[in-house]
C-alpha cells in the first residue's frame, strides 16, 4: 500500500469514525428542537441520525480483520427502533440511550479490535514487511528465473492450505529441475527444508533431533535470524519460517502471472514475519 | 456442580465392573458432569415463579399436575440435548483423530479453512464453560489461537492444563474473521516438556 493510500484511508477512517456521535447526536438534536418546537414534523425522524450512525460503525467494524459483532449487528437495533414508533418524548428518550451506546461501542471497537482492515490489508499490494523484505532482496530474487519462481508458489500455495504431502512432492520436482539449472542455493536450501518439515507434518511426526537449516551463507537473504541461544525447537520453526517466506518472495518477484494468486496469502506470510 | 445421585451410581457401576463400550464410558462420564448453569437457572427462575403463581392463583393451584412435569421438561430438554450432541463428536472422534495432521498454531491460516488439524498446547483461557459450549486460548510456542467447542468436553480443561485438541479450522463468524478451530475432541496431555 503506498503511503498516499495509507494517509488517504487514515483520513478516511477517522472522518467515519467521528461520523459516529456526530449523526447519532445530531439525530437527538434534531428530535429535542423538533419536540420543543412542537414543530409540525414527526419526531420520529430523528432516529434517522442513529440509523445512519449504526451503519457507519457496522462499516467499521466490518473492515477490521477482527470483527465485532455487536458493531456489526447495531443497524439491526436501528431498523427495529424505526419499525416500533414510540410517543415522541419516549422517541428522544432513546435516541439519546442509543446514540450514546454507539459512541460506547465505537471506543469499545477502536481498543478491543485494533486498526482497521484498510489499514493493514489491501487487495492489490503487499503489505508494508513483506514490501521491505521484497525490495530488500530483490536483486538475488529475481536471479531464480520464472520456471523456479512458479514451483515456488505451488510449494507456498500446497503448503499454506494445509496439504503438506503436495507441498512435500511440489518441492522435490523443484528441487530436482533447480539441479540441472544449477540457480539459486538459498532457494534450493528453502526447497529442501519445506521438503523436510512438510514430509514431518504431514506424518504428523515430531521435531527430529538433526534437521536442515539455512547455511551461514544464506543469513543475507533471510527475514529472521535465528537467536544463537535458541533451543532445537525454535530453530527449527525459525528454519521453515524463513523458508516459507524466501519461497513466497521468490515467487513474488520473479513470476509475475502467479501474484493475482498469491496476494490471497499475504496474511499468513505477515503471520510468519511475525 | 451436584447431579442426581442414581446417574453418579450408574457411572460408577460402569467404571468399577469395566462395562460398556468406551463411547458409552465417555458419554456417561460427561453426562455426571455437565448440566448447564443456565438450564438450572431457567429451572429455578420458572419454579420460582409457579411457586409465587400458584400461591395467589387458585386456577394456577388446579394446573399444577401438568404444570409441574412441564417444569422438569425443562432440565430434562437441555440434558438430552446435551447427551446427543456429545454422541454425535463421539462418533466423530475416531474420524478426525485418523485425519488431523499435528501442526504448530503459526502455521494456521485462512486458507487451510476445513482442514482437519491436531495441535498442542498450554490453556490460556477457558471462556463460556458455564454454557456447556467452552472456548479455550491454546497456546504454543509459535502462537495463540481460539479452540471452539459446540459439546461439552469429556475432560474438565481448566487454564494452564497441557492439551491435545483436534478439530477443523474455521472462520470466527461462519464465513469471515480470523482462523479458529471447530475443537470435536480435547484431552489433557501428561507430559510437560516445552510447547
Amino acid at each position: 500500500m503506498s503511503v498516499d493510500t495509507t494517509k488517504k484511508a487514515e483520513t478516511m477512517n477517522r472522518m467515519l469514525e467521528y461520523a459516529v456521535p456526530l449523526l447519532g447526536f445530531m439525530g437527538v438534536f434534531i428530535g429535542i428542537g423538533l419536540l420543543t418546537l412542537h414543530a409540525a414534523i414527526d419526531v420520529r425522524i430523528s432516529i434517522i441520525g442513529c440509523l445512519l450512525s449504526s451503519f457507519v460503525l457496522a462499516y467499521l467494524a466490518w473492515i477490521r480483520p477482527k470483527k465485532d459483532i455487536v458493531a456489526l449487528s447495531t443497524p439491526i437495533y436501528s431498523i427495529i427502533f424505526l419499525g416500533f414508533p414510540l410517543d415522541d418524548v419516549s422517541t428522544v428518550v432513546l435516541d439519546v440511550l442509543y446514540a450514546a451506546s454507539l459512541t460506547f461501542l465505537l471506543v469499545r471497537l477502536r481498543n478491543r479490535f485494533g486498526a482497521s482492515g484498510a489499514l493493514v490489508k489491501d487487495k492489490t499490494e503487499l503489505a508494508e514487511p513483506i514490501k521491505s523484505y521484497l525490495e530488500k532482496n530483490r536483486e538475488t530474487l529475481v536471479s531464480a528465473g520464472p520456471e523456479s519462481a512458479h514451483s515456488a508458489a505451488k510449494v507456498f500455495v500446497r503448503f499454506a492450505q494445509g496439504d503438506f504431502l503436495a507441498a512435500a512432492g511440489a518441492a522435490e520436482s523443484a528441487i530436482a529441475r533447480m539441479n540441472n539449472a544449477s540457480t539459486l542455493c538459498c532457494l534450493h536450501n528453502a526447497f529442501a527444508i519445506v521438503q523436510e518439515q512438510a514430509e514431518r507434518l504431514d506424518k504428523s511426526v515430531p521435531q527430529p533431533e538433526r534437521f536442515r537449516t539455512f547455511p551461514p551463507e544464506d543469513v543475507g537473504v533471510l527475514a529472521k535470524i535465528a537467536d544463537p541461544k535458541a533451543n532445537k525447537a525454535e530453530m527449527y520453526d525459525t528454519a521453515l519460517e524463513n523458508a516459507l517466506i524466501l519461497i513466497f518472495a521468490c515467487a513474488w518477484t520473479a513470476s509475475e502471472k502467479d501474484r493475482p494468486h498469491l496476494l490471497q496469502f499475504q496474511t499468513f506470510v505477515l503471520k510468519l514475519l511475525d | 456442580m451436584a447431579c442426581p445421585e442414581s446417574l453418579c451410581d450408574l457411572v460408577t457401576k460402569i467404571e468399577i465392573l469395566g462395562i460398556g463400550c468406551a463411547k458409552c464410558k465417555r458419554l456417561f462420564r460427561s453426562a455426571k458432569r455437565k448440566i448447564s448453569i443456565v438450564a438450572i437457572a431457567v429451572f429455578v427462575f420458572f419454579t420460582i415463579i409457579l411457586l409465587m403463581a400458584s400461591v395467589f392463583s387458585s386456577k394456577i393451584q388446579s394446573q399444577l399436575i401438568l404444570l409441574i412435569p412441564v417444569l422438569f421438561i425443562l432440565l430434562v430438554i437441555p440434558v438430552a440435548l446435551n447427551y446427543m450432541s456429545r454422541s454425535q463428536y463421539a462418533d466423530l472422534e475416531p474420524v478426525y483423530e485418523a485425519e488431523a495432521k499435528t501442526v504448530r498454531v503459526k502455521l494456521i491460516n485462512e486458507n487451510m479453512i476445513g482442514k482437519p488439524v491436531r495441535i498442542e498446547g498450554v490453556v490460556e483461557q477457558v471462556y463460556f464453560q458455564f454454557l456447556n459450549r467452552p472456548q479455550y486460548l491454546i497456546a504454543d510456542r509459535s502462537g495463540e489461537i481460539s479452540v471452539k467447542m459446540f459439546t461439552n468436553p469429556t475432560e474438565d480443561i481448566k487454564v494452564n492444563d497441557v492439551v491435545e485438541a483436534i478439530g477443523k479450522v474455521i472462520h470466527r463468524y461462519i464465513v469471515s474473521g480470523d482462523p479458529v478451530i471447530n475443537c470435536v475432541s480435547i484431552k489433557k496431555l501428561k507430559k510437560t516438556e516445552d510447547l
